[in-house]
């Protein structure tokens, strides 16, 4: 089975500490033969991709923790055989010393994790801190600095009941790279608005929101809240029409666009029925 | 290997300083190397087995929130090996090199000289020298002292301060005397409608967690950011209550310009409202609720007086303009069917509000009048009924007060107060409030109402007028300064620079481990520790899992020649002495006797209860004693649910122990204040300030700026952090490779204006400029730019009118204070106006400001300052 991460970007507040962690562990220290130093900056062994979501007022921003996957099947290793190895537990290591020169590795990666140390002329990324497992940590820095569980480290099994829903970073490679990192909650998108009689000038509460996906014609529903809002998160990126019902007001139609990122889809102004 | 692990000392890592401790880290230390190996959470469970906790829990709507035993800090923290480390520090003693206390002292190239090493006697000889000559030319209330305000936590070394020991024995000083910065409005305004001292914001919050929890509906963010503020002295529990609250479906509203670091993850609504426009808003709220009589009228007629003449200026009998929710859109941007949808829900729900200090909400002109008027609200909804309170998501031991935490206590608050060695007082008879400084300096006599000490009475305020100098006293002729960030962290920094260039000023000495911010203004430089440095003892009662006490081990050997800052003032003590008379003995009698930092930090754990618990040596060798949590905590009041119960047996500290809707102290005192009248209103502009966009000065300046406190340093701390700098929010690297302070500029504004992403841009008014680099993006509304306060100046053109590169903007913030008769600083929610520039024709322009030695990834160093030196 093996040691696995799973990480979720619905439990991160953004902060950084793993990314800040595992500088403090990796800057200016050797642990040779696991690793050497990270340079002071550039290198990201664990970063976080940070995308700001909607218009105002209907904002949020995604924080999606990224990492070395230590591949089942790692393309790496396959580019590199004598200069990166598996670990019993299951890391994948970039041996220092028999890596020297190769930059070709950090293209090898398709995931973007291995960088290039010119001060050493080695390529590098995430140890799973395995120098300190070997001293009876149970879990890498970046795990033990983050503040909610976010990104967790252990044995496949320990999480056997979530896997079932998790995603992998890139879908479309987890057959051939079979990555050890697994993603729950990764961000879709989300289509949000207001509801608004400007006449009277007033939101309108309780009104009926329907979206239809153009494509599939599959339907979600919800009630606009005390605000007149209405949000229908972790949707597919699709064009979707959003027909609005409230009593007293005629059913009014919008586009909105969320293929290419999050829509907000702004005051939707309803009129009153005739009489 | 073998020696990953390194030994394991512990350290407090919170930014609060002046004995207010926070943020336990584990420090790993290489002993055989001398170097710091790594940073990281603290485990309570380590050396204690769990049955020493009396862990709590909260349970409510079927979830369950423990503290767990594992304190998370923030990434300043965990990054904080950089800044022990940063290419940045003072190596050594040095002396501007224009400066000649025999000759020529040029105080006009104050900021602009360099300067030469020297050595510590040939610095501490010379510092006595000055004092002595200050003393006997024009007296001791001549030295003004600024040792206040943030950085490391020490106790016995520091980090603000240590002079006063030394001064106060040989006929005083002048003191800077630190305004309540962090509670403005609240403290100026809010304490004359609720009391509530020492701070203006609710004082008592006890179960106020446990009470949303079990019977909340909503929160009102107002202004406020627990992912960003309480990372510098409290870590990350106010992160997990957000998402306690999601959990729990508590409904998280965030009201602010700016999609702020938690509103971009927890906020269930985000209601954007133009920088310092907020007392509109809280206007039309109330008038709603007058108009269609949702508001709890029983109520205020028993928990209020003068609510009358409150809603006679809601409704526009006073001054014949209805404060409707038409009105308030205009002044605060909200959409009025917003607006009234807000007032609606807020009538129909338990809502309390929260707050973590700073921002445009409480540091702008006027800024007692939306703290006071958040407080009528909330009186008009029955405040202190089950799910509305006011709380904070920081401070939860603040001053020592057990009612301040809204989290379930421990058995103690620990107290260390034998140990510190920092600032004695927070009150001298000869003192400046911080706010006036430059006026002081270059003008005075100033003069000014209350001691403007963070933590006095709501009577203070109206003491005075007090004077600087006092009758017969001398003016400043000698500053000695160990928080060297006025430039940055202050209002009108630019005017400060020139203060520190005046003639009166002929000596300025700064004690700093770093060459930063108001440093490069100094005569004579000593270089001081971090706490790595020294040994000592700290507390944390601020991490709302357990209070901490925890011996602070020396992690590595002193860098360079740096001393810590109680040392650095013990050397000009020793050399005091040979002047004999007033000076004599004076090293050992600031010691208190001569006593050594190993009694100090014994002295400060006997006065903790862990000295009942354990042996001093047992103490040391396991490093901590943490608190249990207090027995019953379930039963502690709720909040202010005593006086919504009862209010003649639990009045307010206001006179008549009500809410006072009209105050009738104010009235009494200041009948003329028309800007701080007895209720509060919406004021335009007043008394120096013409801050909003229907004044005339808009047409020039037509955005309003939101400062906020960093989210990547504290205040002026950690600008140089190598690690932080590389984060997206944290720096704009410009075309000239240079990292800019952010500017978030709306996507609508920027178009109208050719910004994007990447531009270097010039923020300006008539006070000065400072550049930053553009981010275009949804997190600002329109009509607002955003960038944090705090950045290190990296001054092009010094003084009014100058410009700056670092983005320090308190620089071109008003000085005025809130108003005539409320001495708070105005460094948010002003106007300005934002064009892109063009970084290389600028340094043709400036060739010597834009030719410093600089490091992209840290900044401009210490070298570049130096002129001698091996």
């Amino acid at each position: 089975m093996g040691k696995v991460f799973v990480i979720d970007p619905a439990k991160c507040n953004g902060c950084r500490n793993c990314q800040i962690a595992c500088k403090d562990e990796h800057c200016d220290n050797d642990w040779s033969p696991v690793a050497l130093p990270q340079p002071d900056t550039g290198h990201f062994w664990i970063g976080v991709n940070e995308t700001v979501r909607g218009s105002v007022p209907k904002v949020k921003v995604s924080y999606v923790v990224e990492l070395c996957q230590h591949c089942g099947d790692a393309p790496c290793m396959k580019a590199a055989p004598d200069a990166v190895y598996r670990r019993d537990d299951g890391l994948v290591i970039v041996d220092p010393e028999k890596a020297k020169g190769k930059r070709e590795l950090v293209e090898a990666c398709p995931y973007g994790a291995i960088f290039w140390n010119e001060e050493y002329d080695v390529p590098q990324k995430c140890t799973g801190c395995a120098h300190l497992l070997d001293e009876g940590w149970t879990v890498p820095r970046c795990v033990d600095a983050c503040p909610h569980d976010a990104i967790r480290f252990g044995d496949e099994s320990e999480f056997a009941d979530e896997l079932g829903s998790a995603e992998f970073i890139a879908p479309e490679r987890a057959d051939a790279d079979r990555p050890r990192v697994y993603y729950l909650n990764l961000p879709k998108r989300f289509v949000a608005g207001v509801v608004v009689d400007l006449e009277s000038d007033e939101v309108v509460v309780g009104a009926q929101v329907t979206l239809e996906n153009a494509e599939t014609s599959e339907l979600l529903q919800t009630e606009t809240d005390e605000f007149g809002d209405f949000w229908f998160h972790q949707v597919d990126a699709a064009l979707y029409n959003v027909y609005v019902e409230a009593e007293g007001y005629m059913t009014r139609m919008v586009k909105a666009d969320a293929t290419s990122k999050d829509c907000n889809a702004g005051p939707i102004d309803v009129f009153a029925a005739a009489e | 290997m073998g020696s990953a692990k390194g030994k394991t000392i512990v350290k407090g890592m919170g930014f609060c300083a002046s004995a207010i401790g926070a943020n336990v880290c584990s420090v790993d230390v290489d002993e055989e190397q001398d170097r710091i190996l790594r940073i990281r959470p603290f485990h309570f469970d380590e050396k204690y087995g769990e049955d020493h906790f009396n862990a709590w829990k909260i349970e409510a709507r079927g979830h369950t929130f423990e503290p767990g035993y594992k304190v998370v800090s923030g990434p300043l923290s965990y990054g904080y090996k950089k800044r022990v480390y940063s290419k940045n520090r003072i190596p050594y003693p040095m002396k501007r090199v224009d400066w000649d206390p025999a000759g020529e002292r040029n105080p006009q190239n104050r900021g602009k000289s360099k300067y030469v090493r020297i050595s510590w006697d040939e610095a501490a000889q010379t510092i006595a020298e000055e004092i002595k000559r200050i003393h006997d030319e024009y007296g001791p209330l001549s030295i003004l002292v600024q040792g206040d305000g943030h950085g490391e936590t020490k106790f016995v070394h520091g980090t603000h301060g240590c002079q006063t020991r030394m001064l106060g024995l040989i006929g005083d000083y002048t003191l800077q005397a630190r305004q309540p910065d962090s509670w403005e409005g609240w403290y100026w305004g809010a304490k004359h409608i609720w009391g509530m001292d020492p701070l203006g914001q609710q004082n008592m919050q006890n179960n106020v967690i446990k009470d949303i929890s079990e019977n909340g509906d909503a929160v009102l963010f107002w202004g406020c950011d627990p992912e960003t503020t309480p990372w510098g002295w409290g870590g990350m529990m106010a992160s997990r209550l957000c998402f306690w609250f999601t959990e729990i479906g508590v409904k998280q509203i965030h009201i602010s310009p700016d999609v702020n670091y938690t509103n971009a993850v927890h906020a269930d609504k985000w209601i954007p409202v133009l920088p310092n426009t907020d007392a509109a808003l809280q206007l039309a709220i109330a008038y709603v609720w007058l108009s269609e009589g949702t508001f709890d009228r029983e109520y205020l007629d028993t928990h209020s007086i003068g609510f009358d003449n409150f809603a006679y200026y809601v409704m526009g009998g006073e001054d014949g303009i209805p404060k409707t929710p038409k009105w308030a859109e205009k002044k605060c941007g909200v959409p009025s069917y917003t607006i009234k949808a807000l007032a609606r829900y807020w009538a129909k729900h338990a809502v309390s509000i929260a707050h973590c200090n700073g921002g445009s909400f409480i540091r702008s002109a006027f800024a007692h009048e939306p703290a006071r008027l958040e407080v009528a609200l909330l009186g008009m909804q029955a405040l202190g009924k089950p799910g509305a309170n006011q709380f904070k998501f920081i401070e939860w031991s603040l001053f020592g007060m057990e009612s301040v935490t809204p989290m379930p206590p421990s058995v103690e608050i620990p107290n260390c107060g034998p140990a510190f060695r920092g600032r004695q007082y927070s009150v001298r008879p000869s003192l400046i409030p911080k706010t006036m400084i430059p006026e002081a300096i270059t003008n005075p006599p100033v003069q000014w109402y209350g001691h403007i000490a963070a933590g006095l009475p709501r009577e203070d305020q109206f003491v005075g007028p007090l004077t600087f100098p006092l009758e017969g006293q001398e003016r400043i002729h000698m500053i000695w300064s160990d928080a060297p960030c006025w430039e940055t962290c202050w209002n009108g920094g630019n005017e400060m620079q020139e203060a520190l260039r005046h003639e009166s000023i002929e000596f300025l000495l700064i004690q700093h481990p770093w060459m930063e911010n108001d440093c490069l203004f100094a005569d004579i430089l000593l270089p001081i520790n971090t706490k790595f440095e020294e040994e000592d003892i700290g507390t944390d009662s601020d991490n709302g899992m357990w209070s901490v006490v925890y011996y602070e081990q020396q992690a590595i050997e002193a860098l360079g020649e740096s001393k810590s800052d109680l040392e650095a003032v013990e050397e000009v003590a020793k050399k005091l002495e040979r002047f004999g008379g007033i000076y004599e003995d004076l090293h050992a009698r600031m010691m208190d006797g001569g006593k050594t930092v190993g009694d100090f930090i014994k002295a400060g754990f006997e006065n903790t209860g862990a000295s009942e618990k354990l042996s001093f040596e047992e103490f040391k060798e396991k490093q901590y004693y943490p608190f249990p949590t207090k027995e019953k905590w379930e039963d502690l009041p709720v909040g202010l649910s005593q006086f919504y119960e009862d209010p003649e047996n639990h009045p307010l500290s206001t006179p008549s122990g009500k809410l006072e809707y009209y105050s009738t102290a104010l009235a009494d005192i200041f009948p003329d204040d028309e800007i701080r009248g007895p209720i509060p209103r919406w004021i335009e502009e007043g008394d120096g300030h013409e801050e909003r966009i229907d004044s005339k000065r808009a047409i020039d300046y037509p955005f309003l700026i939101v400062s906020n406190h960093p989210r990547w340093r504290v205040h002026a701390n950690c600008d140089d952090i190598t690690w932080l700098r590389e984060i997206q929010t944290c720096k704009v690297v410009g075309p000239d490779g240079y990292a800019y302070e952010p500017v978030w500029v709306n996507p609508i504004d920027a178009g109208k204006l050719g910004l994007k992403t990447g531009d270097v841009a010039k923020l300006y008014n008539e006070r000065g400029g400072v550049l930053g680099g553009v981010i275009v993006s949804e997190r600002i509304m329109p009509g607002a730019v955003y960038q944090d306060h705090g950045a290190r100046v990296d001054t092009i053109v010094s003084g009014v009118g100058g410009l700056d590169r670092g983005g320090a903007n308190n620089l071109i913030a008003p000085s005025a204070t809130t108003s005539k008769n409320a001495h708070g600083e105005v460094t948010s929610g002003f106007l300005v106006n934002i064009e892109k520039v063009d970084v290389f024709q600028l340094a043709a322009q400036y060739p010597e400001a834009f030719g410093r030695a600089y490091d992209p990834a840290s900044g401009v160093v210490v070298d570049e300052f130096i002129v001698e030196g091996n």
